[in-house]
This record gives structure tokens, sequence and C-alpha cells, in this order.
């Protein structure tokens, strides 16, 4: 079956290549005028051709072929004034436009494509986020913060306060794939989740697709948060930075050897809270502290070629005198090479390294005990962009990823553990086309092939109804056990009218490495695992339908989304299993299949003093695990039946802007206990079925008010006022249940509740 | 792109809260609990048979007194044992032996329980080890129970504290996964702060090593205590081993008390 699948699209393919027929190309890069940073998505359409039109890919790079004549581009993104260009095609054309920005500098962007791109698109379940979006909306102690903000849009779950973990469309947080310039990142979070790996500084772009993503992107089976860094401005040496409370930047960049061609940024970021605490007796041998540094450079070889290098190390440090020390981080680098190998074919190739490690040592009578656990990864990937004719985009390549997983193992004196690393090869191959099959239909389609190969080096168990049953000891440099999986993807749109679309998209994602965590995600003790001979690839299958209206001449934008997702071979533990501890971890699993389905409203206000938007999302996600709550049906933790957010940003003058947040979920699916019995001496609860309860429903409202100081020529200056949970909302963090002090037999249900009322106050200044 | 110089000025308050809340609760079903405990003390051993009942209620626990109780061992010896009232069932000839596998019937309501629980050999309480570290400026007492684990793998140990005679409602389970035959050194942790051990209290604890069932039976109760920020484990009715969908845990295992007064 898998064999006529990939016959027919190959078929499928190849009749789009025979329809190439166009005549001439015109091709180039589009980049923001000031800084010559590259833009991506810039729309492309033709003034003469309804049906035509291409986005730049992520390298700014656009080519539309078309019959010899003359023709009018025009070039359109949002928060940027739109270009016209005239070209006459008797031959093949290049053309690199610049693109000014700040024609909106008083209105606050909420989207940073074209107004209608809703409308015309099938990507699915995917939203863009400019870091002048995420600038504006208030966050916890005025931070900046990307992946906050992105979880102000539907179908996105934060796994609660204090924590960066997040849950798209029913699925857990490993189930995201965060990428920082094509590296994986592990863990996405520092000082224990309150911030992000993200700097702000050195953002440039963040997309979330949610299931339906590109057959390019693979490897996790909720969604892909693809974050790109600038490249630094390539016409001007710039410095910036701020001095803060509890933290310290500073960014450097500018143009290198050749102007214009080449630039580099530095950029670097360091909490110093626990100074500052350790004042305070009670934190006096507190360390607790993060630091990062993004670098990137990019070269121009010559007008065809360009090298691209970026690097991000992270550290977080959390330490209690010499009792206990802990210490955890990423760091990535990726090579990159663009090249134009002509005017319709483009090559991206990038060899990628990506590191996550954690220690974690304790003091135990003056022997000491350190936990130690990492996941490295080389990863080469090549990535073609073809561009045969008007109507079609081809995009095809493939990425070999070497993993090599240290598990958490405890060393120290007298500690004997003989855990070894294990290392996995996921590979993937892909090909997807972006089909204008004509003025009103739109079809990307793709296939992703993966396998994934166990290899040898550590000792594999087999386990069948839980008794070990075989012993694997697969000798060093053997490729072993490989799972393939075929994932194909489709997406449609259809324009209905000038203002709507219909929309609808099915995928299959399949993931080879999955998270072992006692915690709700975001831990730094969490520790990877590849797939084994009891680990089986999980597998979602997704399908949605989505419907666009646009009113108002594109001033606000509807767009509504249904899904329905079906996984498989989904991953949970074993009554009392304690992963960190336990020789060998599979032991200790139970696997188990999943459903998520929901509707995912966003209404949007692209124009006028008010913008903002409105997002809701109604969804349902139960786990159905052998081995837990009799075999049945029962909800996910982030089962959330409702979910609201509001976000309103308010120009009150040129100098006065409001924003505010609102938002409102139901609690978290648990379990309560339903009663209690004694058992030698000791109040014990019973329970019945698994997260039947409900934790009680959180709400809040943050604002923050943004002050622009007049300016005279190039310095300007800001002032922020932050305040998180206005009216100082207890929103549930946990619930634990004890005896009443007084009354023994009277059980009390106590709630902890994290930020009630934090103010905060921002000075930026710029020059 | 900005050339912005940015200086936060942060008003920190971390705020954290708690409150006693009202909830509604899902109606219970009521089990038969099932508390069965054989040592290598001298006996009589005494089985309870209660009933659980729902989380609000505050009365006393049902009991069940007219139970059929029979404990046997894989010696061949067997016994019926004798109701005491308040669901309590006494042996009276029976001994506890390190090494036998001990099988306890429970017959009431028309159903059948059975439970198996094999006492491990003792390994020797030492003594109690007491260290004060200062944090702070504050002394903590640090509980060392302090034990030579021997060297076959696979030894689990059981601790039950009390603190001037009043016993801590806390699961303290040890193991030897991670250091496999040597002395031991890690501490019990009472989680409470109000009942931390301070100068002067009177510490109980007495040793007990229980075969595997039972440390998962304690240890998933453990973790379930421990789930704290945002609720880790999900909490469940502990696997234990007895037959039939009872609560509770029959535990065979060797006892031994050590107490000290805190200097």
């Amino acid at each position: 079956m898998y064999k006529k699948t990939a016959l027919n699209f190959l078929l499928l393919f190849s009749s789009t290549l025979l329809l190439a027929q166009a005549k001439y190309t015109v091709s180039g890069t589009v980049k923001e005028k000031s800084s010559g940073e590259m833009l991506i998505g810039v729309s492309i359409t033709i003034e003469e051709k309804a049906n035509v039109g291409v986005i730049t890919n992520e390298y700014g790079f656009y080519s539309l072929s078309l019959p010899q004549g003359k023709y009018t581009l025009r070039f359109s993104y949002i928060g940027y004034e739109h270009k016209l260009i005239s070209v006459e095609l008797n031959s093949n054309v290049t053309e690199n436009v610049d693109l000014e920005d700040g024609i909106f500098l008083q209105e606050a962007v909420v989207t940073s494509r074209k107004y209608d791109d809703n409308l015309t698109t099938s990507a699915m379940g995917t939203e863009i986020l400019s870091m002048k979006t995420a600038a504006v909306v208030p966050v916890l102690l005025g931070e900046k913060d990307l992946v906050k903000t992105i979880l102000l849009m539907p179908g996105m779950k934060s796994n609660g306060e204090g924590s960066n973990g997040f849950s798209v469309r029913g699925g857990t947080a490993d189930q995201n794939l965060i990428l920082l310039d094509a590296a994986p990142v592990y863990n996405a979070s520092h000082l224990l989740g309150i911030f992000s790996t993200f700097n702000s500084d050195a953002i440039k772009d963040a997309t979330i697709i949610k299931g339906n993503s590109p057959a390019q992107f693979g490897g996790r089976l909720s969604s892909v948060l693809d974050v790109k860094m600038k490249e630094g401005n390539n016409k001007t040496y710039q410095a910036s930075g701020g001095i803060g409370l509890i933290s310290s930047r500073l960014t450097i960049e500018g143009p290198l050897f050749q102007k214009e061609k080449s630039s580099f940024i530095i950029s670097g970021r360091r909490t110093y809270v626990d100074i500052f605490a350790r004042l305070s007796s009670d934190f006096k041998d507190v360390e607790l502290y993060f630091y990062d540094l993004n670098v990137k450079a990019n070269f121009a070889i010559n007008n065809k070629n360009k090298i691209y290098f970026s690097g991000y190390f992270g550290k977080d440090v959390l330490a209690v005198s010499d009792l206990f020390g802990s210490n955890w981080g990423n760091a990535t680098g990726t090579l990159r090479w663009n090249s134009v190998l002509s005017s319709k074919l483009f090559s991206n190739t990038s060899l990628i390294y990506s590191n996550y490690d954690f220690n974690l040592g304790f003091q135990n009578d003056g022997s000491e005990i350190n936990y130690n656990s990492k996941i490295k990864d080389l990863n080469l990937k090549q990535d073609f962009s073809f561009y045969p004719n008007s109507q079609n985009t081809l995009r095809f390549g493939f990425n070999l990823i070497h993993h090599n997983i240290t598990p958490a193992k405890a060393k120290g004196m007298n500690i004997v553990s003989n855990k070894n690393n294990r290392e996995g090869l996921e590979n993937s191959v892909y090909i997807s086309n972006s089909l204008k099959a004509s003025d009103k239909i739109n079809i990307d389609y793709g296939l992703r092939f993966s396998f994934y190969s166990i290899l040898g080096g550590d000792t594999y168990n087999i386990y069948q109804n839980n008794e070990l049953v075989e012993s694997v000891k697969l000798a060093n440099g053997k490729v072993d056990k490989t799972y393939y999986n075929f994932e194909p993807r489709i997406s449609i749109n259809y324009r209905v009218n000038n203002t709507s679309s219909l929309k609808a998209a099915y995928a299959r994602n399949t993931q080879h490495l999955h998270l072992m965590s006692n915690s709700t995600g975001g831990s730094p003790t969490d520790q990877w695992i590849g797939n084994s001979y009891n680990i089986k690839p999980e597998i979602a299958d997704q399908i949605s339908f989505g419907f666009s209206k646009n009113f108002n001449e594109n001033m606000f934008e509807l767009n509504a989304e249904t899904y329905y997702k079906s996984m498989q071979n989904q991953i949970d533990y074993k009554d009392g299993a304690d992963i960190n501890i336990v020789q060998d971890i599979e032991s200790q699993l139970l696997f188990g299949k999943g459903r998520a389905y929901g509707l995912e409203i966003l209404l949007k206000k692209n124009k006028g003093k008010l913008t903002g938007w409105i997002g809701y999302t109604l969804s349902k996600t139960e786990r159905k695990i052998n081995g837990i709550n009799n075999d049945e049906w029962y909800n996910a933790k982030y089962d959330r039946t409702h979910d609201l957010s509001v976000v309103g940003i308010y120009n009150l003058t040129p100098q006065w802007t409001l924003s505010c947040t609102f938002i409102y979920s139901t609690g978290n699916a648990v379990t309560f206990p339903t009663g209690k019995y004694v058992l030698n001496g000791m109040t014990i609860y019973q329970y019945d079925n698994r997260n039947a309860d409900r934790m009680p429903v959180t709400h809040r409202l943050d604002i923050s008010l943004t002050y622009e100081v007049p300016s005279n020529g190039k310095y300007r200056s800001s002032w922020n006022f932050g305040l998180y949970n206005v009216y100082g909302r207890q929103n549930p963090y946990s619930i634990n249940f004890k005896e009443n002090k007084d009354n023994p037999q009277k059980i009390d249900a106590e709630q902890l509740s994290l930020f009630r009322w934090i103010p905060s106050i921002t000075y930026n200044f710029k020059f | 792109m900005k050339n912005i110089i940015s200086i936060i000025v942060v008003a920190l308050f971390f705020t954290g809260c708690t409150k006693i809340i009202d909830l509604d609760y899902k109606g219970n079903m009521s089990k038969i609990v099932i508390e069965g405990n054989i040592t290598n003390q001298a006996g009589p051993y005494f089985v309870k048979i209660t009933k659980s009942v729902g989380l609000t209620e505050t009365g006393v626990y049902p009991t069940i007194d007219d139970a059929i109780v029979t404990i046997s061992d894989d010696a061949g010896n067997s016994e019926l044992l004798t109701p005491n009232g308040n669901g309590i069932y006494k042996t009276s000839n029976l001994i506890g032996v390190e090494g036998r596998t001990y099988t306890l019937t429970v017959e009431t309501e028309n159903r059948t329980y059975t439970a198996q629980s094999a006492m491990p050999e003792q390994t020797p309480f030492d003594s109690i080890r007491v260290d004060n570290i200062t944090i702070r400026g504050d002394t903590e007492y640090n509980l060392i129970p302090a034990y030579k684990d021997p060297i076959e793998k696979g030894n689990n140990y059981r601790f039950v504290l009390s603190i001037n005679n009043k016993l801590i409602n806390q699961h303290f389970i040890q193991n030897d996964e991670v250091k496999n035959g040597f002395e031991n050194t890690f501490k019990l942790d009472v989680n409470d702060d109000d009942l931390e051990p301070k100068s002067g209290d009177l510490i109980n604890i007495e040793m007990q090593c229980i075969d595997k069932k039972v440390a998962l039976f304690y240890t998933t109760l453990a973790l379930i205590a421990d789930s704290g920020p945002g609720g880790g484990t999900t909490p469940n009715n502990p696997p234990n081993n007895i037959s039939n969908g009872a609560l509770g845990i029959f535990s065979a295992h060797t006892a031994e008390t050590k107490s000290i007064i805190i200097p």
C-alpha cells in the first residue's frame, strides 16, 4: 500500500514538472532598506495576472517564471511600504528589492504578512509573530517573550504560570519541535520556566505550525515553532543594550568585510536577580541566574552564494551554598550555505549541532552525588526550492540526524551505575509542491519519508506484558532495528470570493524522540529517549477544515478551524515509577493511544487606532493507555474545554499606547481523591477515575502603557509601565489535600497561587 | 534595526500564597480496606478490616467483624485468626520468621481476598544519626538511619518515624538501587515545617525490611504526596498485593526500633 501511495505522489510531482513551459524568470532577494535584513514571506504578485504569485522563502529569495512580456510586480509586506516594479522579460532578470519599513509606525502590527494572505495561502494552523507584536504585549516582569506571546493564539495552551512548556491541540510539551535557526532547542526555558531561551533582541520572527506543517518539517507530532535570528545590520555599525534591575543586555551588529553584503550580530543577556536577593539574609547562600549569547554572521561569497553561521549558548545556574548545585543549558550551532544554482533553483545546506545537558549535585554526608544527562545531535540538512513555472513551487531535500543520548545517571562515591549512552539515526527525505491550480485554488501537497535506526553500544531489553523476555546487546556502531514511516501531507485552499475562503488539510507526523518526565514539562531534569524495541515511533494523523473571511477592506479578519487528531504509540508510566532512579526506564513504560479534537476561532483587527485579536478554543483531548484507568479513555492533563484570550492595543495619542491581554481557561484535568481510609495509623486517600476532576478556572488581566518621548533626531526613548494580574486573581498552581490541624477528620483542599499584582517599569532609549 | 538601549526597572514581587478552597467531589465507592502485618518480633500479629468513606465524611470508619481470616506460611503452618472487635483479628500461635512467605485469606461479604508477602532477612538497624546543618542562620537536624546494606541487590526498607510520640504521616522508603552494599547516608526528610525535628525532641524510628511489592505500594504513596507544584505524578490507588480490588496492604517484614533525644 505504501508503494502505491509513493508512486501516486511521484506521478503527481512529475506532472507538475511537465507543465513547466515558462519562458523567462525574474528572481532575487527582498531586504529591509534600513538594515539589509532579509524579509521572509514577502508576497510578490503580478498586477497583470491575478492567479500568479509567490512569497519569499526563509532566506528572502523568490523566483517567478512567466511568458515573455511586460509585467508590474507588486511587493507587499505588512509594516512596510509596498513597492511596484516594472520588468520587461526578454531574458532572465534578477531583481533585488529593498522595502522601506515604518508606514505604520504609529500602529502596532498584529501580523507580518499581506493583509488578505489568510485568504490565499493554503497553510493551515499557522501563525506568524514578529517581534514588533511581542514588544507591546504585556508580559510578566516586562521581559518581552516570544513564546508567551505566541501562546495567546488559539489552539496553544500554556502549561501554567512559571512554565514555558506548552500544549498544542492536545499534544504534550515534548511534541513541539522548537527550532532556532534550524537547530533543535531541547529545553526552551530559563529560570525554572519564567523566561524563554529566546533573547528578543536577537530574534527576527517566529512561526508556529499546529500539526499541518509542510513536508520539510518533521519529527514531532503537534507543532513546529520555527524561530529565526536576525542577521545583523549590513549597512552601519550599531551597539544597543540595556541595564536593568534583574538583567542586562548588549547587542552589537554591523557589516562584516563588505558593506551591504555581509553582516554580523552578537547579543548577550544575563540576569542577576540573585545578587539583590542575597542582600536579604533569607537568600544569602542562593545562586540563581542565567545567561545566554546569540551570535550570527553571514558572508556573501558572490551574488549567488552566501554563508551563514549562527550560534546560541545559554546556561542556568541554581545553587544553595555547597549543599546543592545544578546547572543546565543548550548550545546550538548552525553553518549554512545558500546558493542560487539557477534563477529557478535555490539550495540551502545546513550543518547543525545541538547539545542540551543537565547537571545536579547533592552534598550528602561529606560525599557527593551527581546526576548528569545529555542529548547531543549532529544534523545535516539539504533543501532545494525549485520554481519551474509561475504555478508551482517545488521543495525537496533530506535530513540526517545523529542523536547521542546520555541517560540521567548518578555518579559519586560508592555508586554503581551501568547506564550507557544510546545512539540513533533519524533520517528523512521529502518532496512537496505548492500549486496555484487556478485563481481560486491553491494546493500544497508533499510526502515525507522518515526512518529511525537504533545504533549499537548499549543493551536493549525487550518487554512483553511487563515481563523481560529478551536482552539484545548491540556492538558499537552496529545498525539494528529500523522504523520506516511515510508521512503524506496535503492542504487545499479554495477562494470562494474576494473576502472569504475555505480550507482543508490532512497531515501525518511521526516522532522518534520522546521525553521522560515526572513533571508537567519544562523541568530541567527531563530526559529524552529514542525509539527502541519497546518504544515505537509516535504517529499522529490530523485532519482539519477552515474558513476565513475578511471584513471592512481587510480591517477585520476571521479565521475558524476545526481539527481531529488521532495519535498512536503514546507513552505513560506505571504507578510508582521513579524515572530518575530506575535502572532501565523502559521497564516502567505503558503504551496506548490518544485523540484530540476542537474548534479554534481567531478574530483579528488589523488596522485602526485599536488593533488586536480575540482567540477562542473549544477542545477535547483524551488518552487510552493499557494499564491506566482500567484501559478506558480518560482526559489528558491539558484537556481544557474553553480557552479564551483577548489582546488589545490602543493608540491613545501618537505618544501613548495602551495594551492589555485577558485570558480565561477551564482548569486542567486532574484527579482529586474521592474517599479516604486509615492504614497503619496514617490517612490515605482513595481515588477513582483518572483526571475526572477540574482545577478551578484561570483568568487574568494584564496591562501595559507605553509612552514614546517626543524625539529630536536620532535619539529616541520610551517608558513602559506594566501590571501583571491587574485584579490580583489567585489562579491555581497546585492543590494539596491535608488534614485540618484542629480537626484531623476533616480534609482541607489547599490551593497554591504564584503571581498576584506584578508591576514592572521599563525605560528604553535608542540612538 | 533598532538601536534600543533599555534599562529595565522591575519591581519584583513573588507573592505566592495559599488558601483553603471548596471543591466539588465525586461520589466515593466504599471499599474493603485490609491492613495486615507479620513481623519477626513476638506475636500476636493483627489484621484489621475496615471500609473506606467519602472524603468529606468525618465520622468513624465502618469496621467488619464477621470475616473469616486465615494466615498460612510456606513452612506448612496455618491459623484462623480470632475476631477481637473494632475490625481487628488476632493470631495466637503463628511465629514470624525471616525468609518465609505468608499468605493471608479474608472471606467477607461473599468475596474472598488473598494476599502474599515474603519476609526478607533482617538488615541490622545500627543507630539514628543526627547531623546538624546551619542554613540561613537556622540549625536543621537531619535524621539518618544508620545501617549497612547487604551486598546482595534488591533490598527495600521502610521507616516509621515519630517525633515526641507523634506519628509523622509520611512514607519513608529507601532501597539499594543507587548505592548497593554500603552504609546508608540518606536522611528522612520531614516535609511539614511545623513538625521539623528540633533540639530536645524525642525521635523514634522503626526500621522495616520489606518485600518488593510492599515497597512499591509505599513508594507510590510517597510519589503522590510529593506531586506538589503543578501536580507531577497523577495520583491513583497504589498497586498493592491484595486480590479482588481491596485497598490496603499485607506486609511481612522485620522490625527494629531505635530512639534518641536530639541534643
